[in-house]
């Protein structure tokens, strides 16, 4: 049996008139809420307020009340004397490797594995995590990421990439690993491989943030300063010089919605839980393998090698190319280590910057193996290109300013 | 009726333009007192001044930008749309208060580095909320009002 075109619209007609209930649509406040958020005018202002809530509730409750509140002193004071007392031979390779210095009064200059290593994993880069994996599922579920990405398209087209970029660079705020991960979204190779560099030089860590906001709390506005005018700066001349498109992107942006508590709690327990099998056997190791590259005069052999570069491009003293080579394992140690070095407050300024633009960590370079062989060498290439622009124009504009 | 309606709303337009004006008066002294124009104004109740420059420079913007989005909104706050202004403004001010209050709180529940114990005492906790407070926190309890008529709009 077949059915002419008219008979089947007169079909259509019939179900449509069914179902289909047509008047007049009076937007609710939500809805003009939803359209304030996207406007530029209005939405700016309001993305302010999102980051510094966002940037506020991460340092009061990872910084203030987990870390120093209760972590430092649980590590300091029992964790830190009982290992020390219970692990035998202090002269040992193997208590240097574990324990790190028997002199030690607190867990971030002991450098061992059990000690920094726990405390750094355990104590500052866990609560930093949770929280900030926390805080990105409620801005995610409540429908405010969408308008944020809308919101940053024009801002991310200059360089060469599209609003949804803001989810890979937010995500690298807690890790690189998901945030490499996250580039996937992006449509074009030109803006993963924009994307991947960026995040690798200029997007620090939770683990880096935590460590900046424990140790130097009063350099880190500058540092992230730095940060993102370099994110804009060589996301914009990346953008010129590498050849590929950039398409225009449309986002069904959902209405605002009440986050439930049970997909907060899925989706945090799978991040968190994705961080403990992924990052913490990374931070303990890393720690165990630059103890061992210090004790063969590796560290030292390549600090001496690279020392004139470090001293005279980049203006930071001597003592800082060793936790500078050490950065490669592990930034969040290495801005510890840095912390225990006699520097002005801008050689500090331009060695943590350093830390954070330097090569990323081992966990990071393995996930941007996983993109490919070709696109790693590439990112490498150019990465190691941008550290020594970079870190020569912060040098650069210290000695203009005279504070160099 | 009618009559009694125009009243209200003019009444809750002034209010809103109050509001607005406080907001950034207080956000625009913060940065004139960060840029080291003036010093740290205080004045028993609220202080304008601080040592934590995200806090405080970022923080002011918020509210800065936050009483300029109440004061756009205040003329014909009955109209859904100018409401809407007006109501995202006051949520910035909450962000910023209710920020600085959660601050207070982490801060306050351990006993701090000197003590032997873990947990600050209870009348520790509580006196850490005595005055002078941040701006945003003084004008919280009057943008309260917004979240009332919010939900009236919103049954409506």
């Amino acid at each position: 049996m077949t059915i002419s075109t008219a008979k089947r619209w007169e079909i259509v007609d019939l179900i449509a008139g069914q179902t289909v209930t047509s008047g007049e649509y009076k937007p609710s406040i939500k809805d003009y809420l939803s359209e304030l958020t996207v406007k530029p005018l209005t939405g700016i202002p309001v993305a302010l307020a999102v980051l510094y809530a966002f940037w506020s509730i991460f340092s009061s409750f990872a910084g203030a009340l987990v870390t120093d509140g209760f972590m430092v002193k649980l590590f300091d004071n029992y964790w830190l004397p009982w290992i020390q007392n219970v692990w035998p031979n202090p002269d040992s390779i193997l208590y240097f490797l574990f324990v790190g210095d028997p002199l030690a009064d607190n867990c971030f200059e002991a450098f061992g594995m059990l000690t920094s290593g726990l405390f750094v994993s355990i104590g500052v880069v866990l609560p930093a995590i949770f929280i900030f994996y926390l805080m990105m599922t409620i801005l995610e579920d409540s429908g405010y990421l969408p308008r944020l990405a809308v919101l940053m398209d024009g801002i991310f087209h200059k360089i060469g990439l599209h609003g949804y970029a803001i989810v890979p660079a937010i995500l690298g705020l807690g890790c690189n690993v998901p945030a490499v991960t996250a580039t996937r979204n992006l449509e074009t190779k030109k803006q993963r491989f924009i994307m991947m560099v960026l995040l690798a030089v200029f997007i620090p860590c939770g683990a880096q943030l935590g460590i900046m906001l424990d140790v130097i709390p009063e350099t880190v506005g500058w540092v992230m300063l730095y940060l993102i005018i370099g994110f804009c700066l060589f996301g914009f001349i990346l953008g010129k010089l590498i050849p590929g498109g950039n398409p225009e992107i449309l986002i069904d942006i959902p209405p605002y919605r009440k986050p439930t508590f049970q997909n907060i709690y899925k989706k945090l327990w799978v991040k968190t839980k994705g961080f403990f099998v992924n990052a913490i056997p990374f931070v303990l190791l890393g720690i165990l393998f630059v103890n061992v590259l210090y004790l063969l005069g590796v560290i030292q052999a390549l600090a001496d090698l690279f020392a004139p570069v470090f001293v005279t491009w980049f203006g930071v003293p001597k003592e800082t190319v060793g936790p500078l080579i050490a950065a490669f394992l592990r930034k969040d140690l290495a801005v510890a280590q840095l912390s225990t070095i006699a520097m002005t407050p801008y050689q500090m300024i331009t060695a943590v910057v350093l830390i954070s633009i330097y090569f990323p960590c081992v966990a990071t370079f393995v996930v941007m193996l996983k993109e490919g062989v070709k696109e790693l060498a590439a990112a490498v290439g150019v990465l190691a290109l941008i550290v020594f622009l970079y870190g020569g124009l912060i040098h650069l504009i210290g000695i203009l300013l005279g504070v160099a | 009726m009618e009559n009694k309606n125009m009243k209200r709303n003019n009444i809750f337009e002034i209010y809103t333009g109050i509001i607005g004006l406080a907001a950034l008066t207080a956000g625009t002294l913060n940065i004139i007192v960060w840029s080291g124009i003036y010093q740290t104004i205080d004045l028993g109740l609220f202080t304008v001044g601080g040592d934590d420059f995200f806090r405080w420079v970022w923080g002011s913007l918020v509210v800065m930008f936050g009483g300029i989005m109440l004061i756009s909104g205040a003329k014909n706050i009955h109209k859904i749309e100018q409401f809407s202004k007006a109501f995202l403004g006051a949520v910035m001010i909450w962000i910023v208060a209710g920020t600085d209050i959660f601050a207070v709180v982490c801060e306050n529940i351990p006993a701090g580095e000197e003590s032997a114990e873990f947990f600050n005492s209870i009348s520790g906790f509580i006196s850490a909320f005595a005055p002078p407070y941040a701006p945003a926190v003084v004008l919280l309890p009057f943008t309260l009002v917004f979240v009332v008529y919010f939900f009236r709009n919103e049954e409506k």
